[in-house]
């Protein structure tokens, strides 16, 4: 523990010299009576004694669901007691304190006490709690003793998930059994069409009603269920952030709730973080890769680069063919668009999630931004113009909007354009 | 603010006339405070020493007679100094438990009364008769040098 002294304490300790030191040269007393009570403090301060304190601090959860509260307990002990012991959890701002991180306390000689702090994770993240800083202090505060205690532990955040009914369905199935209704034909379950009999076709595939009617063998085709390959393309180039909402935050959101929901289908699932660090996970099924695409997310975040970056650095088993591409993204980069127009090019079948920043970018009716701010509005829909010229589906997501929202756009774009 | 205003207050009614020769220090040392209290402490020591030092030169100023209420201003002034403190501290706003506050207040309190009854104890001896003066002397320098060699070690801790 480091020792210090009060500010007040020097000035305290010149006041009571200088009063003697008048009092001599004038020969009066009061100098000398003004001088006492100053001398009595300096006595105190000295008399006090440096304390000896046990801190350790636990949390009850290391993995909590964004906007859930996880409680950090402070246990103290002190062997001789301490008048006034303050403590002060150094917390990121995405995590917050009813009444502040600080708490003060006071100890007696051999006595145990446990402070709880409740912790609010307003944000995913993946953050270190546990570290407590100290100071103990005497009653009149003329003299203190900081420290540090504690080991600082990981706090993972997870993202809070959307609820969704529906997922956009790949145009293209993979060849592993799953839940999703392929376009080929071959068992399954779901009925597809009727044709007729051909050699090594079984007997109980026949259409009697159909045989009876066109008076020749006709059989059943059916849709198999089939696996997909989704891909999770992370635009973190660039981010609109204001008042503690980011685009970046809503994106991993998406992607948090989408990986789940399509693991949870029996689908293989990958994430592509996207940007000036680049990172990339390789479409897996299972609760595993649920975990791993989950850290890999909290991890993720806006680093401003200036590199030119296009797919061609991506690891090829990263982007499997015939996978569902779904690129989540606030357009608010070139590069990006320019990656994601290369993909189509590629023939994969991708889908633009626009994470809408116009909410966060409002101009003040009448100044000069608002015309700014309409060229802006007007070079994104060109943008979005030139995916749609190309057959990709582009969504806006709004804030405040669910994600099924636009996710339902995308089954409508699809059924309306019919994509080759 | 209230002990300090009660220690310029006893110091220029005290003080001979002109009263105004005395205003510059008062008015310096109240600017001084309510510097501190607003920055969180700087200058707190300048203006306790500008409000004892206007009070010594009043009360020297007035002529040879004790003045019985020294006692009373050295408290104020350490009141002053004590809850300047404890005001800018409680700025930090850690939520503690009432005890502590308790605590503060009796500790500040038994201070205080314990610097009374010293500064008192101090000015009745100034009435022994001035038979030993060299003694005095000598006690009152070794308490000089005591006092500034008591800061000087905690000012180095």
């Amino acid at each position: 523990m480091t020792g210090f002294i009060s500010r007040r304490l020097p000035a305290y300790a010149t006041l009571a010299a200088a009063g003697l030191v008048a009092g001599l040269a004038l020969g009066r007393v009061e100098p000398v009576a003004l001088a006492a009570p100053f001398l009595l403090a300096l006595v105190a301060a000295v008399a006090g004694h440096e304390p000896q304190v046990s801190v350790r601090a636990s949390l009850d959860r290391d993995r909590v669901i964004e906007g859930d509260e996880v409680t950090a307990a402070i246990e103290l002990s002190s062997v001789r007691g301490i008048d006034c012991l303050e403590l002060l959890v150094p917390l990121p701002p995405e995590l917050s304190s009813e009444g502040g991180a600080a708490r003060a306390v006071r100890l007696r000689a051999g006595e145990e006490g446990t402070v709880e702090l409740k912790l609010r994770c307003d944000r995913w993240g993946l953050f270190t709690v546990g570290q407590v800083l100290f100071r103990a202090r005497d009653r009149l505060g003329l003299r203190s003793w900081e420290g540090t205690a504690g080991e600082a532990r990981p706090l993972r955040v997870f993202p809070s998930e959307e609820t969704l009914r529906s997922l956009v369905a790949p145009l293209e199935t993979q060849v592993f059994a799953g839940n999703q209704v392929s376009r080929a034909r071959g068992e399954g379950i779901e009925f597809a069409d009727l044709r007729e009999w051909q050699p090594g076709d079984r007997l109980r595939r026949v259409n009697w009603r159909a045989t009876a009617l066109r008076r020749s063998v006709w059989v059943n085709e059916q849709n198999p269920e089939r696996n997909t390959d989704v891909v999770l393309f992370l635009d973190t180039f660039a981010e609109v952030r204001a008042e503690g909402r980011s685009t970046n935050d809503r994106a991993v959101r998406a992607a948090a709730t989408l990986a789940h929901i399509y693991l949870q289908r029996k689908d293989r699932v990958g994430l592509v973080g996207f940007g000036g660090f680049l990172s990339w996970l390789v479409p897996t099924s299972g609760t595993r890769q649920l975990y791993a695409i989950v850290e890999a997310l909290l991890t993720s975040q806006v680093v401003h680069s200036f590199a030119l970056r296009g797919v061609d650095v991506l690891p090829p088993r990263t982007l499997p063919p015939k996978a569902l591409v779904l690129a989540i993204t606030p357009l608010l980069d070139d590069r990006t668009a320019a990656a994601l127009l290369d993909l189509r090019a590629r023939g994969y079948d991708l889908i633009v999630i626009e994470v809408s920043p116009l909410e966060l970018v409002a101009p003040t009716p009448g100044s000069s931004l608002e015309l700014a701010h309409r060229l802006w509005r007007l070079s994104r829909e060109a943008l979005r113009w030139r995916y749609e010229q190309v057959g990709v589906p582009v969504v806006t997501w709004r804030e405040g909007v669910p994600l099924a929202v636009p996710l339902e756009e995308v089954n409508a774009f699809r059924h309306l354009a019919r994509p080759a | 603010m209230t002990a300090y205003g009660g220690v310029l207050a006893d110091a220029l009614t005290r003080a001979p006339s002109p009263v105004a020769a005395f205003m510059p220090g008062a008015a310096l040392g109240a600017a001084l405070l309510g510097v501190a209290l607003v920055f969180g402490g700087r200058g707190l020591g300048a203006a306790l020493f500008l409000a004892g030092g206007t009070y010594v030169a009043s009360v020297a100023a007035a002529g040879d007679q004790i003045d019985g209420s020294a006692p009373l201003v050295a408290v104020l002034l350490l009141l002053c100094g004590e809850l300047s403190a404890w005001s800018i501290d409680e700025r930090l706003g850690i939520r503690g438990e009432a005890q502590l506050a308790w605590g503060r207040a009796t500790g500040i309190a038994v201070l205080s009364l314990a610097g009374l009854a010293v500064a008192a104890l101090v000015v009745a001896l100034s009435a022994v008769p001035p038979s030993h003066g060299l003694a005095w002397t000598v006690l009152g320098a070794a308490a000089a040098v005591g006092a500034a060699g008591t800061g000087l070690w905690v000012a180095r801790r």
